[in-house]
């Protein structure tokens, strides 16, 4: 462990392992806050359906909650594919592994932004 | 660090736990938390459908999600999420050059704070 130092795998583009790590932090700042609202601030220690709403009528929260969203997907993505390599795919695969990926991805991020909005749409 | 020839059929092995190292339990704790964190995400983000069905179907849910069981799942993904977070600081660091002599070192102090954190939480969540 002394001498060893993460770095991008075989197959792993540069410019993505650094944003997995970029992501990685960002997301894990977030995440504290997230736990805290979610489990703290709440007085019977979840959010009900008012309180959210409640919470996303802060236009700051919005924008925190949809970065949030953004680059969590984006890490979890990163990362699977990263677990993947390590079970040295044909090229093929790899092909069929990145647009599975990519898709599910960019699902994920436009339903969890409509579902954003369509919450902080609500009113009190 | 993983066989850079590994099968599919040898994936077990991450999770061997013999004869492993400290940086080995890091990556092994750390490969188990990301994939856990994984599943949950995307079922998270499903579950919050909810919030578009309106206030009864979502609290609803929010009861269902008070019974000690789900509270108990619910702690596990806290633990793996700080444990994964800061895991990740150190990988950060040591990816950039910055303290890779003092690995272990990180490594058993993260390990302390994500104790504390996860008692903190346990305590609020099973109180609350």
């Amino acid at each position: 462990m002394i001498d060893t130092k993460s770095s991008p795998k075989p197959g792993e583009n540069t410019w993505l392992w650094l944003l997995k790590i970029a992501s990685g932090v960002l997301i894990f700042a977030l995440l504290i806050i997230h736990l805290i609202v979610n489990h703290f601030v709440a007085p019977e220690g979840l959010l009900t359906y008012a309180d959210v709403v409640a919470y996303f009528q802060n236009p700051l929260v919005v924008v925190m909650e949809g970065v949030f969203l953004v680059f969590v997907v984006l890490h979890s993505l990163l990362g699977s594919r990263s677990i993947l390599l390590d079970l040295n795919p044909s090229p093929g695969v790899l092909r069929a592994i990145d647009w599975f990926l990519s898709l599910f991805g960019l699902a994920a991020i436009v339903y969890g932004l409509w579902l954003l909005l369509t919450v902080a749409n609500q009113s009190v | 660090m993983p066989n850079p020839h590994s099968k599919p059929a040898n994936a077990w092995r991450w999770f061997d736990p013999r004869r492993r190292d400290a940086g080995s339990w890091a990556f092994v704790l750390n490969r188990i938390t990301a994939i856990g964190l994984t599943v949950y995400l995307y079922l998270h983000l499903i579950v919050l459908g909810k919030l578009a069905q309106g206030p009864e179907a979502f609290d609803s849910f929010i009861e269902l999600a008070k019974r000690p069981v789900v509270i108990f799942g619910e702690l596990l993904v806290v633990i793996a999420g700080i444990y994964h977070g800061l895991n990740g600081l150190r990988i950060a660091l040591t990816s950039f050059g910055i303290a890779v002599p003092y690995q272990k070192q990180l490594f058993y102090g993260l390990m302390i704070v994500t104790i504390i954190a996860s008692l903190i939480f346990a305590i609020r969540m099973f109180t609350a």
